[in-house]
């Protein structure tokens, strides 16, 4: 009895070695297949992006906000590195450059949230934004569409929603071909 | 006899008024080095340039993000200063809109957060409940050298706000017609956070 119970043990832990030796090798092989899948990302590395002032549409949106999602833009996209060179909206420079596009963000829901309510209460009084993003070239064709969320549920000011719709609007450019070989239309949610 | 006993009552008179009059330079002291620290000055007067107190949220030219220092209207431009470090200008010609808005924050920061969250049988949600503070926000608009479109925002004590407003417009700052929607957008949100 003692000695299978022994044996027992003895094949736990050799299991366990061999899923620690096994899992390192898979991620990194999960890794390298993302790396070559990312060979996409290499030819969207020739186009430059004018980031357009945010439009609010019909909603009561405040200024700060939107300014504040224009700048968070201009800085997350700077931070992927996904294209030759950012430019703000009205740069004279922007058309002299070739292979241009042009991202437009209009929101479509906003819901007003309160720091304090989320302090007291926990569940209420988040902030949450959901833009339309669209990469356009010069002559006005879409390259890329997608609705992308953006909020703030627990910790943090009310702009911070800004914040992560501009870090998940940057992710979901990354993460596409710019082919427009994916759906039109998806999206994307994160939160703090 | 007697004599003594009256000079030691005028004695201990005359040190009770000494004491007074220790506390009283104490408090006028006191007050004194509040005022200079709050490094406000006043729009009336016009020899000193107007400077207040202010945090830096984001977009400003080269300041940090949510970096506390002085803001400054200084001549022909608006200059953020951090504390001990130079400050960075953008010329009031360049500056496109100015709009107000009102901000209710929780003070304390990160260790009152943790401290709330600590606190037993849910203590730190009353704590919350009153540790909140009303602001302004200050959203700048201006243009760079190629007249690339930058925003920056600021946050300043209530009412600071329409001061450095009103400041801008005296120094030549032209404003905007989406600028009368920013007293309702104030009010809405002050509402809002009063809810």
């Amino acid at each position: 009895m003692k000695t299978s119970k022994c044996y027992l043990s003895m094949a736990c832990g050799i299991a366990l070695v061999a899923i620690m030796l096994a899992l390192p090798g898979r991620l990194h092989g999960q890794t390298s297949a993302a790396k070559s899948s990312g060979g996409d990302g290499t030819s969207a590395t020739r186009y430059s992006v004018q980031v357009d002032q945010v439009d609010a549409g019909n909603l009561d949106l405040s200024y700060s906000f939107q300014i504040a999602i224009y700048e968070n833009l201009v800085d997350e996209l700077n931070k992927t590195r996904q294209f030759q060179q950012v430019f703000r909206d009205g740069d004279v420079k922007a058309s002299e450059v070739p292979n241009l596009l042009v991202l437009k963000t209009t929101v479509e829901k906003y819901t007003q949230g309160s720091e304090t309510r989320r302090a007291v209460t926990t569940v209420s009084g988040a902030t949450k934004l959901t833009v339309r993003s669209q990469l356009l070239t010069r002559e006005g064709k879409v390259v890329l569409e997608r609705s992308v969320n953006g909020d703030v549920r627990f910790f943090g000011s009310n702009l911070r929603a800004t914040h992560n719709l501009a870090h998940n609007i940057a992710k979901t450019i990354e993460q596409s071909s710019l082919s427009g070989s994916q759906e039109p239309t998806a999206t994307i949610s994160g939160q703090l | 006899m007697n004599r003594f006993v009256i000079s030691c009552s005028h004695a201990n008179t005359y040190r009770l008024g000494r004491r007074h009059a220790l506390w009283l330079s104490t408090v006028l002291l006191c007050c004194s080095l509040t005022a200079a620290a709050q490094e406000i000055t006043q729009p009336g007067d016009t020899s000193a340039p107007f400077s207040t107190r202010a945090t830096h949220l984001l977009g400003f030219a080269g300041a940090k993000n949510n970096s506390t220092g002085t803001l400054s209207v200084q001549d022909d431009s608006l200059q953020f200063q951090q504390n001990g470090k130079p400050g960075t200008k953008v010329k009031i010609a360049l500056v496109q809109d100015v709009f107000l808005g009102a901000e209710s924050k929780q003070v304390g920061g990160l260790p009152m957060t943790l401290g709330k969250t600590a606190a037993p049988f849910g203590g730190g949600r009353v704590v919350s409940l009153f540790a909140h503070q009303k602001y302004d926000t200050l959203t700048l608009e201006y243009l760079d050298a190629d007249k690339g479109i930058h925003g920056a925002i600021f946050r300043l004590t209530k009412g600071q706000g329409e001061l450095v407003k009103n400041e801008l417009i005296a120094h030549g700052l032209t404003i905007n017609s989406r600028q009368d929607q920013s007293t309702k957008e104030r009010a809405t949100e002050a509402t809002h956070e009063n809810k």
